[in-house]
């Protein structure tokens, strides 16, 4: 393990100094918003997070998944139980989280490696709306429709020395953008290693991967959870901001993922990132535009959301590599 | 009721299966296309039938271009392509394979579509027998025959027939293809008749044009290419 | 034994709405290689239409119809403005793994299900609706007895065995129907022979979306209408389909009455809560055993 990593680190080195990058950034652009907006910018990292999962199921290895929600909601749900019940701090919930989301994944990867196209989308859309109903189902431990309340804690007493005051929001945003860190220094180097490749040739021509000695089955599985990883850890976060129940983790959230996936680019991370942001903050710039018009709200309602299901059918069509889709083909014409 | 095909280039990728290829098939007669394996047979009458778009070239069918016509256009203009291999729907009935050929012509002209199904049923007596089977279960010449059958009960101008030999018994290719011979001094069908099988085709057709890698080599009277020793030995192994 | 029966009858009277579901699915993958996910979204978006004619004092019926043409157009509207375009783009783009496109249609189809969702809540206000059914969805009481089924059951079936039987005339007996299934079964060979494949797909869109309006009319008596009430159906749809076999018509309506079946019977004998577990098995227990269906046919993988 340690020789595998050593005759990586020029590799390693670069994705690490390029996830370092990122989380000053994020933090930077951090200090300047207002309490809102920084409680916005979490939330868009941990879709982040969420859409890296689909970035790296789709984009780079070719298997369709409806249900990275319900994926969430296992990360959820086991961060909440292991915070509430076994008194863990998020540090170690959310690891633990991850393992569990793994777990679940490993059980999705070994039905879905089967499975291919409709068959696939279908499946993992019954499964997004299965696994809400489940929580309903066994009420006794997933506490039913109400759910569990959790949050993030309050910052430790050292930082409040080191930087003065830290609201709840900037608190937020400091432990989703370390996470976010970790998750996208992970992506990074499955991006763009031999994994990566080998990842990609299972996406384009698996027949061909196959013969030449890539165990499909088995990779098609390990891709499923390592995803599943990313998707636990976007849950447990999300879950955090304050409620875990069954319609925080609604089919609507699998949708707005893939939508995110795709309109960003489902190629590459930048997309990814890209993607996070509009779907996060679309609302809220919509809101923006209506309120300055007299607009009934039965239509503002709806707006965002009918917005969204068009952009999500343009961008299909007119450019399915999505907005970094495009900028890449421009750049290199 | 010429075919004229003029600079005719299909290309796929990087790989150029037709290459700048041109010839005539002239009127009720039958022509044939002949070469080895990947000489660009397949793809020129999949070229003419609309199935493949060519790089550049004509070809012209009774005045008409054929080139950027959809296959359902360039059927409605008399030209009937037999492609090789699956050529009949294995799921659909004998005489459902036969009707579907004849469907873009019911609204016009119901009463001929009929006498065309039963000339078709005269010429293919062994279909009529069995037009009730899946074609799926027919033998493998009288899947042939089917599939030569569904384009002729449109009553086309022109026949593109691929390599009916394949994987046929001798005695099986020679009866259709005496059909076919036959077909075309009856009733004056153009035929362009593409073979790996040399001597048969040319022991039938009045044209032959030898292709070999995507080019022409020859385009001479199909008496003479029988004679050509030299060329025969060359490119066709006999 | 009463009980039995009444999820029996339950149960065959749901099993014809999931067929027809189930059918306008497997029409649209046939004719156009597509998972139509927005299939429910036109069956609420047209029940929507056909409540709004009703509760201004159109008849039932007036309201049954235009909700059928309504749908038919619908799902022609959504093949020619973003299946037809979409195909086309495919060929340009660089994302052309076999993953990728089969996955394209599916979202877009998802892309297309939340527009409407959208939409109908701007029209309507998203407000949760009943909808009256031209028979008594209550107890039927024949010669003094209480039956086991409801009049809107006898309903129910008696259309669905009406459309079943003529959509099989439709694909056995007449040319376009002929037609049809020749572009599914192999679309070169149909294209050599004449037929017009675009407007088949076309065809099958505009089938397919009037089915959907019918399975949209047919369960909005005996459940609320709102912009998210038929994704539930969907699900269900898409099981029957797999159950019967993504490529057949007869394994459609089949597969539509197995998950009656046994919707109805868990629905009956244990409670509504596990209806969704019992899907969800269901599905996985086909996809693990026969993934062609029961009825589906053989599919060789082509090197």
């Amino acid at each position: 393990m340690v020789l595998w990593v050593a005759s990586r680190s020029d590799v390693f080195k670069k994705n690490m100094i390029r996830a370092l990058f990122f989380a000053l950034g994020i933090l930077l652009i951090g200090s300047f918003l207002d309490p809102y907006n920084q409680s916005q910018l979490s939330v868009a990292l941990i879709i982040f997070i969420a859409v890296l999962s689909i970035t790296l199921l789709t984009g780079a290895s070719g298997q369709i998944s409806l249900g990275q929600g319900a994926l969430m909601a296992v990360g959820g749900y086991a961060s909440a139980l292991l915070i509430l019940n076994v008194n863990l701090n998020l540090w170690l919930a959310i690891p633990l989280a991850l393992l569990v989301s793994a777990l679940a994944g490993l059980l999705l990867g070994v039905t879905a490696a089967r499975l291919s196209g409709p068959y696939l989308a279908g499946t993992t859309l019954v499964i997004a709306l299965a696994i809400p109903s489940l929580a309903n189902r066994f009420e006794s431990v997933f506490a039913g429709e109400i759910g569990f309340s959790v949050d993030f804690g309050n910052p430790p007493h050292w930082l409040d020395n080191l930087i003065g005051e830290v609201g709840i929001e900037k608190w937020q945003l400091i432990v989703t953008i370390i996470f976010a860190t970790i998750a996208l220094f992970f992506a990074l180097n499955i991006l763009n290693t031999r994994t990566g490749r080998s990842w990609r040739a299972l996406r384009d021509h698996d027949l061909a991967a196959s013969l030449q000695g890539v165990n499909v089955g088995r990779s098609r599985i390990f891709i499923f959870m390592v995803t599943s990883a990313f998707a636990g850890m976007a849950g447990a976060l999300y879950g955090l901001r304050g409620i875990v129940s069954p319609s925080v983790y609604a089919v609507s959230l699998s949708l707005s993922l893939l939508t995110a996936a795709i309109l960003g680019g489902i190629r590459n991370i930048s997309g990814a990132m890209i993607g996070s942001v509009i779907i996060v903050f679309l609302p809220d710039w919509i809101e923006a535009v209506t309120s300055r018009f007299s607009v009934p709200t039965r239509i503002s309602d709806y707006l965002p959301a009918l917005i969204t299901g068009l952009l999500l059918v343009a961008t299909v069509v007119l450019s399915p590599g999505g907005l970094s889709g495009s900028i890449h083909h421009k750049k290199h014409k | 009721m010429t075919l004229e095909i003029s600079h005719l280039t299909t290309q796929f990728g990087s790989v150029t299966a037709v290459d700048d290829i041109s010839f005539t098939a002239k009127a009720s007669e039958i022509t044939t296309v002949i070469g080895a394996n990947g000489a660009g047979k397949s793809t020129l009458l999949r070229t003419i039938s609309g199935l493949e778009k060519p790089t550049s070239g004509s070809i012209k069918w009774s005045g008409n271009e054929l080139i950027g016509l959809k296959p359902e256009a360039i059927v409605r203009l008399g030209v009937a392509h037999v492609p090789e291999g699956h050529a009949v729907i294995s799921e659909l009935t004998v005489a459902e394979n036969i009707a579907m050929g004849g469907l873009f012509r019911r609204r016009k002209n119901r009463a001929d579509l009929e006498s065309a199904s039963k000339e078709v049923y005269e010429l293919f007596p062994r279909l009529e027998e069995r037009h009730k089977q899946l074609a799926g279960t027919l033998s493998g010449g009288e899947r042939q025959m089917l599939a030569i059958a569904r384009a002729l009960v449109a009553r086309p101008q022109l026949l593109l027939l691929d390599e009916p030999s394949l994987g046929l018994a001798p005695l099986v290719v020679e009866q259709i293809i005496a059909t076919v011979n036959d077909l075309c001094r009856k009733t004056g069908l153009s035929v362009l008749l593409v073979e790996q099988n040399a001597i048969t085709a040319l022991g039938v057709a009045d044209q032959g044009v030898l292709l070999s890698l995507g080019k022409v080599v020859a385009d001479r009277p199909a008496k003479e290419l029988r004679a050509d020793a030299t060329l025969r030995a060359a490119y066709l192994g006999y | 034994m009463n009980l039995f029966l009444s999820a029996f009858f339950s149960g065959t009277a749901r099993g014809a709405i999931y067929a027809i579901v189930a059918l306008g699915l497997v029409l649209v993958w046939r004719g156009a290689g597509i998972i139509n996910f927005a299939q429910m979204g036109q069956a609420m978006f047209t029940t929507y239409i056909a409540s709004t004619l009703i509760i201004s004092g159109k008849s039932y019926w007036l309201a049954f119809v235009i909700a059928l043409i309504a749908g038919a157009m619908l799902g022609a509207l959504i093949d020619l403005l973003v299946m037809r375009p979409l195909s086309r783009v495919h060929r340009a783009e660089a994302l052309n793994s076999p993953a990728m496109k089969a996955a394209i249609p599916v979202i877009a189809s998802l892309g297309i299900l939340g527009l409407l969702q959208a939409l109908a809540g701007m029209f309507w206000a998203g407000q949760e609706r009943g909808f009256p059914a031209p028979v008594a969805i209550e107890g039927l009481i024949v010669a003094g007895r209480k039956m086991p089924f409801t009049a809107f059951d006898i309903f129910t079936i008696a259309i669905v065995a009406l459309v079943l039987v003529l959509t099989s005339l439709f694909f056995r007996k007449t040319g376009t129907g002929l037609a049809m299934r020749a572009t599914a079964l192999n679309q070169e060979v149909a294209k050599l022979s004449g037929i017009r494949t675009t407007q088949v797909r076309v065809l099958s869109w505009i089938i397919s979306g009037a089915a959907s309006s019918l399975a949209g009319l047919l369960i909005a008596p005996s459940s609320i209408l709102s912009p998210t009430s038929l994704d539930l159906i969907l699900i269900i749809g898409f099981t029957a389909a797999v159950v019967g076999g993504l490529d057949s018509l007869p394994g459609a309506v089949l597969g539509g009455l197995i998950v009656g079946y046994v919707i109805s019977f868990v629905n009956f004998y244990r409670s509504p809560e596990d209806i969704f577990l019992a899907i969800l098995i269901l599905l996985l227990i086909v996809l693990l055993v026969r993934p062609n269906g029961v009825m589906g046919s053989k599919q060789v993988r082509r090197v």
